[in-house]
């Protein structure tokens, strides 16, 4: 089964080309590059580059989550609390495992990987059960549990950040290098890879767009729905909690506060890779594009000093923009 | 025969005990408000004082106002995620006109007329975009709230607004006609203008038709993008007004005014039973569920419940009342 919807329309050639969903992207991506790095010559310093790759990877691997919900014909409002909720458990987790085991360091990151993702997949468990089984709404589902998840984590650290991460953590992981790049990198590449993978060559993958496409047909023709969506809530819920695992290596601490927007960040990259918002069309790589495309232009309007407040209406203007050219050509394509 | 008139009498009874059933299902919120209220003043009698039910009624008239105006676009099957942000935009509006303008009637006015026109704005932009050209109004109203939100800490510097009239503030917030408080008449009036208009107009019976079956409105030769855009206006407009008598509560214009608002006033809606797949439900509905919401959150308060506890009550609430809704909507 094919992700695109049906072979494009004969339309105006070159524009219409290239603002189909897949090349949209990639026009948006090398417009911002090209003109960030004419306009600011610093944007292409060694220095920023690794800077906005591993920023490009803490937003990558959560919208991945948020991908295979929409895809499914969801929403997860739940992401930036389950990254919140899972960098407090992380080191939580740690530093108990250390306080009982000095210097086992290996051990207790680990542990706490487990213990984390874990817990992430449990809040994903609540979401799609909630969803699949009782057939409530994905967005107030999730909603409701992005309350109940930073309600807890809020309660258990007081707002406080919570220290005694290993040293090792903090110094291989978040400040580390491998080959010269972020290791954060290279887990978000390989999962962007390992999803890439999914969607075109496992049953699950097929489900998934199945079900996003049409929930009812999909269970007429024999495809287990119900599980299909419950598989898909707990991969996000696991997605969303190495994201907290890995920001905690990064931040040194856990911290209750440090998703707030990250679940609109997420959906705005789906959107904007072309995941429609009716489920059933998405890809991995899209979305990864698209990711790197908002990191790249929240990084050049930080190198030429725009308000942060002017990026926000920065942000909401694409996010807007990007859906009305999606929306248009959709209905040019339908008709 | 006898066998005929057994059937009979079972129905009958079935009949008694449906109605019944259906009478319970109509006050099930009030019935859960009152067990809520009655469950805490097991632990502490304060929470039935005249004084605290005031109190309450106060406090869940500016929720109310919020649920009321959510509840209109809900009912097209829409969302409005800009509406906290919308209040915020209006509260450091209204401050900055006001102070500007020396306090004066003339400058109570002006800030009231520039009220309503940033609601009127942010309502036609969002009504447009999903009205006009048919985006999708979660990610709409999303990035309209982006857009929004980078106005309201514009304009104010990220800082409250403050040295509001006096006036302005006493009127609106602490004075009270024949004992009722004003901001409970407020909310009245608004539940008034919008019960008629939802029951009464060709446009209020648009939105239900178009929540229900946009096919169907199509067909009945309704024109689907004017009465979204007025859907979208109106709820703005709404909230204009509960940002004014919030703004005038606080006493200052807020650029965080609206933070957690509109999850509350969809929660306050969701859990007073309007229907998110459009279509269903009304503002009595937001108004109990305003209502319900208010009193939980005023009980925990003055049992000193930790407020992260609160959040995951709020959160837990809202599932309940999600599976709920659900089994009466299949019926």
């Amino acid at each position: 089964m094919s992700a695109r919807a049906a072979p494009s329309a004969p339309g105006p050639a070159l524009l219409g080309r290239l603002l189909q969903p897949g090349l949209m992207v990639v026009t948006f991506l090398v417009l911002a590059v090209v003109i960030t790095a004419m306009v600011e010559p610093r944007f292409l310093n060694p220095l920023n580059i690794n800077n906005l790759l591993r920023n490009f990877a803490f937003l990558a691997i959560p919208a991945i989550a948020q991908m295979l919900v929409m895809k499914s014909g969801g929403f997860d409002l739940s992401v930036g609390a389950v990254v919140a909720g899972s960098s407090v458990i992380t080191a939580m987790t740690m530093s108990a495992v250390l306080q009982a085991y000095p210097g086992m360091e290996g051990m207790a990151i680990l542990i706490a990987l487990g213990v984390a993702v874990g817990a992430g997949m449990a809040v994903g468990l609540v979401n799609g059960a909630l969803v699949a089984y009782q057939d409530l709404s994905p967005f107030m589902v999730t909603l409701a549990m992005a309350s109940v998840v930073m309600g807890i984590a809020l309660y258990y650290t007081q707002g406080i950040p919570v220290y005694g991460v290993a040293d090792s953590f903090i110094a291989e992981i978040g400040r580390g290098r491998w080959f010269g790049y972020p290791p954060v990198l290279f887990i978000a590449l390989g999962i962007v890879a390992l999803l890439v993978v999914m969607q075109r060559f496992t049953r699950l993958g097929r489900h998934i767009y199945a079900v996003g496409s049409d929930l009812r047909a999909a269970r007429l023709s024999g495809i287990p729905a119900r599980r299909t969506l419950l598989k898909v809530y707990v991969m996000a819920g696991g997605l969303s909690a190495l994201t907290g695992f890995l920001m905690t290596s990064r931040i040194g601490s856990g911290q209750a506060n440090i998703a707030s927007t990250l679940a609109l960040e997420t959906i705005a990259a789906c959107v904007i890779g072309g995941v429609s918002l009716r489920g059933g069309v998405g890809r991995a790589e899209h979305v990864a594009l698209a990711a790197l495309f908002l990191v790249v232009v929240s990084n050049a309007m930080n190198l030429t000093q725009i308000d942060s407040r002017f990026q926000t209406l920065v942000l909401g203007m694409v996010l807007i923009i990007a859906l009305s050219i999606e929306h248009l050509l959709l209905r040019r394509r339908l008709t | 025969m006898s066998n005929d008139g057994g059937t009979a009498v079972a129905s009958g009874q079935a009949v008694r005990l449906a109605s019944a059933m259906v009478v319970l299902r109509m006050l099930r919120l009030p019935i859960a408000i009152l067990v809520v209220l009655l469950g805490f003043a097991l632990f502490e009698p304060r929470i039935v004082s005249t004084g605290n039910l005031r109190n309450v009624l106060i406090q869940s008239s500016y929720l109310a106002v919020f649920a009321m105006a959510q509840t209109v676009v809900i009912l097209t099957r829409g969302f409005d995620l800009s509406l906290g942000v919308t209040v915020s935009l209006v509260s450091v509006t209204v401050a900055i006109v006001m102070v500007h303008y020396g306090g004066t009637g003339m400058a109570v006015a002006l800030g009231l007329g520039a009220a309503l026109a940033v609601g009127m704005a942010v309502g036609l932009a969002n009504g447009l975009l999903v009205g006009g050209i048919g985006i999708n109004p979660l990610v709409t109203t999303l990035g309209m709230s982006y857009i929004v939100v980078a106005f309201a800490t514009t304009i104010s510097g990220g800082f409250p607004v403050t040295g509001l009239p006096g006036g302005f503030t006493a009127t609106l917030a602490r004075s009270s006609v024949l004992g009722v408080p004003t901001p409970v008449l407020m909310a009245g009036a608004v539940f008034a203008a919008l019960f008629f208009m939802l029951r009464a107009t060709r446009f209020g019976r648009s939105l239900f038709i178009i929540g229900a079956n946009p096919r169907a409105a199509d067909a009945a030769g309704i024109r689907r993008t004017p009465v979204l855009v007025a859907a979208y206006v109106v709820c703005s407009l709404v909230a204009a007004v509960g940002a004014l008598m919030l703004t005038a509560r606080t006493g200052s214009g807020e650029p965080t005014m609206g933070g957690n608002l509109t999850l509350e006033a969809i929660a306050a809606a969701v859990v007073g039973g309007v229907r998110l797949a459009g279509g269903e439900g009304g503002v009595g509905a937001a108004v109990m569920g305003a209502v319900l919401i208010t009193v939980l959150s005023n009980g925990m308060n003055l049992v000193q419940t930790d407020g992260y506890i609160q959040q995951i009550v709020l959160g837990a609430i809202i599932i309940g009342s999600l599976i709920v809704n659900r089994d009466e909507f299949r019926r």
